[in-house]
């Protein structure tokens, strides 16, 4: 395969996962602020997506719909969703002869959906959550599109390189905006309801109420986000499936290039599978976000330059 | 004449050929076609019309307008009502395309190699030696199979007694065979049963053939070749058509930046390290192929790639140089072209066209100008041209100085009624003016040619002009078989 176009799998494959996660993370806030007595403060959403300033982060935080509207619709927003969506199908357009029609037929429809002047009417006059599902549900029915009509081939494994290390940073970025929302005091008995809402943003409620029998408790919700390996938004699941996809390139890449990065999943694997770790200290998780997230850049940053290099 | 319902307020001009119509009513081609639509209420071919645009937008088949750094996707306007040629005509199309494509081919082996043809008089050399396409760099480059032009759309048009008249030779990377392609499949889904029910010839063939030509013109020592498509990227109009063929050949499709040459051989760069590449077939223009040897400005060639070609080790298709023999004054010469190098009567005539470097030929298009379409020798896409009895006097005078300053880069040649195909448009049927451009693949067994083509149209009422970049048209053509 190319290399210009294995870059831009893994680019496409990380817009679309990234379009899906912040839709997710956006409506559990929403629906978190339709859920207040007071006004509803989106500090950390903006910072983390907004690309603003402190100053312009201030005029707009308590606006839902201004915040909706500048993460959601503002193409001066290099982080918002139309742009996210916009380059997924940059970057499908220029691989059209790598992936199949099905699959660039419903990117592409994405792509008019969210340019849609209904959409955005329901966003910024109407019912927000309407416009979100239809956007949720398009997403959706695109990994199911991948899942069937993809072959099992280098693209393939190239496109879940890309999702899986852009579900877990975005697991992460997540993690750390509710975390930084509850001063990572997870203990406290406020911080219960931001943790069940982080739990909504990533689909892995229902799992947690069926594992833990309906005691909310912080340490085992933060074992369910990082270590379950049967929580598909989990950083463990995630990692694990980067290994497995990466293996199976392995008659399709160069010695020198697959140790090379075989090394950098290797070392964030091992990193989370053997760590020592206290999760009822919001600090410690902090800490072990950190240190993740750069084991992924790494690892970003290594296909970077042995596979995608021209 | 009795006519249908639907084509009572079809209304075509006495002095020119209509596709549907003659005086003794509708065509025999189009009968089931009119029996078809008579049955169907206004709403329904509005809405069959709509429905063609959805499809369309749905699946991509769009090219990106760009200003103030956003991209607006647009279709290639697309009429419903397909175009019919009877297999008769098609017979005599197809034998005289073949015809000319060998002359033109030997045309282009002659002009880079001996000569003969400028040393027996029937060209001359001030002619060549000043076409900007003319390239020195292909002189004595002997190319696989001596095929110049592998892919090639030639350009027709019908008079007035429905005699179809080559208007362009287009043999250098002729674009429109996906929208042929695709407008087929669209009007397989608007029109359902239709085509199998009138008998309608296949296209899908086309990238079949085109990727057996391309296998079989590289090296015959390589059992597996590798063939690209080379693209100038995303942002050019064509990049639909780039990646469709790509797609349905199951070839990579490349960029300049993904191939590099190394000691007089193409690679590609692949995630398993360089790939070596046998046949290119190129949709980027000469100059900008190869910065080394020709505009060392450009981004979208590969540098080296010339000598690579020179030396034998890729093909590249079509050849570089072509350009001068689809030079529109060159054109004027390729009825003598067939006569001199096949010893035969040309099949389809040219358009009657005047060289304007001539003096006398000069003085008489001035004369006449508004009975003239003025080209420019080497623009394309209703580029460079005034058409006679719409230009201004200003127009006009701005013409006179610029033929005046380089007649060589200018042609005159009458104004020829174009024949009218039935288009949907507002609700009715409407007369529209149409070309065809049938595309035909030369390869080591002989030349293919798909029984159908593009037809253009001019969607504006009285328009000549069918280019894509004027605001033209395209629609399905069908070849009906015996």
């Amino acid at each position: 395969m190319l290399s210009r176009v294995a870059e831009s799998v893994f680019w496409m494959a990380r817009y679309m996962e990234r379009t899906n996660g912040l839709l997710r993370v956006l409506r559990t806030n929403y629906v978190a602020s339709q859920d207040e007595m007071k006004k509803y403060n989106w500090t950390t959403v903006l910072e983390t997506f907004g690309c603003l300033s402190d100053s312009d982060i201030g005029k707009i935080q308590n606006d839902s719909r201004l915040v909706l509207k500048r993460v959601m619709l503002d193409k001066d927003n290099e982080s918002s969703l139309i742009n996210n969506i916009t380059r997924a199908r940059e970057n499908a357009k220029s691989i059209q002869d790598n992936i199949t029609k099905e699959m660039w037929h419903h990117l592409n429809s994405y792509y008019h959906l969210i340019r849609d002047p209904y959409i955005s009417e329901m966003i910024l006059n109407e019912d927000p959550i309407t416009a979100m599902d239809a956007l949720i549900k398009h997403s959706l029915f695109l990994y199911g599109t991948i899942e069937i009509t993809m072959p099992r081939g280098e693209a393939n494994n190239f496109l879940n390189l890309g999702r899986f290390l852009e579900r877990a940073i975005i697991t992460m970025e997540a993690t750390e905006i509710m975390l930084k929302e509850i001063n990572y005091e997870i203990n406290l008995e406020s911080s219960i309801p931001p943790l069940r809402y982080l739990l909504y943003s990533l689909s892995g409620y229902e799992a947690y109420l069926r594992n833990s029998k309906g005691v909310a408790e912080a340490s085992s919700i933060m074992n369910q986000i990082i270590f379950d390996e049967n929580f598909a938004h989990s950083v463990m699941y995630c990692i694990t499936h980067i290994n497995r996809y990466f293996r199976r390139m392995k008659t399709a890449s160069t010695s020198e290039s697959f140790e090379k990065v075989e090394f950098n999943i290797g070392k964030a694997l091992n990193n989370l599978k053997y760590v020592n770790i206290d999760l009822s200290q919001g600090s410690n998780i902090h800490q072990l976000l950190i240190t993740t997230r750069t084991d992924f850049y790494q690892i970003a940053q290594s296909l970077s330059t042995n596979y995608f290099g021209y | 004449m009795n006519l249908p319902e639907i084509l009572k307020s079809y209304h075509i001009q006495p002095d020119l050929w209509d596709e549907l119509l003659s005086n003794e009513g509708v065509r025999t081609g189009y009968k089931n076609v009119v029996e078809t639509i008579e049955k169907l209420s206004f709403e329904e071919l509005s809405s069959k019309d709509e429905l063609a645009k959805k499809l369309f937008m749905a699946q991509g088949i769009t090219f990106t307008v760009y200003s103030d750094n956003e991209g607006v996707e647009k279709i290639f306007p697309f009429d419903i009502i397909p175009r019919i040629i009877e297999n008769a005509e098609w017979q005599i199309i197809e034998s005289g395309i073949r015809q000319r494509l060998k002359a033109l081919n030997i045309f282009l082996k002659d002009v880079y190699h001996q000569q003969f043809i400028i040393k027996d008089g029937l060209v001359p050399a001030s002619l060549i030696y000043s076409c900007p396409l003319f390239l020195r760099e292909m002189v004595n480059v002997d190319v696989p199979f001596d095929i110049y032009s592998h892919i090639s759309g030639i350009d027709l048009i019908r008079d007035l007694d429905g005699q179809f008249f080559v208007l362009e030779d287009n043999l250098r990377t002729p674009s429109g065979v996906s929208y042929m392609l695709e407008n087929r499949s669209i009007t397989t889904r608007i029109f359902p049963n239709l085509i199998p029910q009138n008998n309608v010839k296949p296209v899908k063939e086309y990238p079949t053939l085109l990727l057996k030509n391309l296998l079989a013109l590289a090296n015959k020592q390589h059992s597996n070749p590798t063939v690209v498509l080379l693209t100038p990227g995303v942002y050019n109009s064509a990049y639909f058509e780039h990646s469709t063929l790509a797609r349905l050949m199951g070839i990579e499709l490349v960029e300049g930046r993904d191939l590099v040459v190394e000691n007089h051989h193409v690679f590609m760069k692949t995630t398993k390290g360089l790939q070596k590449v046998d046949v290119i077939y190129r949709r980027v223009d000469d100059e900008f192929i190869d910065p080394l040897t020709f505009r060392p400005d450009s981004i979208l060639g590969v540098p080296g790639l010339y000598w690579a070609y020179r030396k034998g080790n890729v093909t590249i298709v079509n050849a570089m140089g072509n350009g001068v023999a689809d030079d529109k004054a060159v054109y004027a010469y390729v009825p003598e072209m067939i006569r001199y190098y096949l010893n035969e009567e040309p099949i389809l005539k040219n358009v009657p066209t005047y060289d304007l470097s001539v003096p006398e030929n000069r003085s008489f298009v001035f004369a006449n100008m508004s009975n003239m379409v003025i080209k420019k020798t080497n623009e394309s896409g209703g580029y460079g041209m005034l058409i006679g009895n719409k230009a201004t006097e200003q127009e006009m005078n701005e013409f006179k100085t610029a033929i005046l300053e380089d007649p060589r880069n200018f042609i005159a040649q009458p104004i020829i009624n174009l024949s009218s195909s039935p288009c949907y448009i507002d609700g009715k049927l409407q007369p529209r003016r149409v070309d065809l451009r049938p595309f035909a693949l030369y390869g080591p067994d002989g030349i293919d040619i798909v029984a159908g083509g593009l037809t253009r149209v001019a969607l504006k009422e009285g328009s000549l002009v069918v280019n894509s970049s004027q605001g033209g048209g395209s629609k399905d053509t069908w070849v009906l078989s015996k």
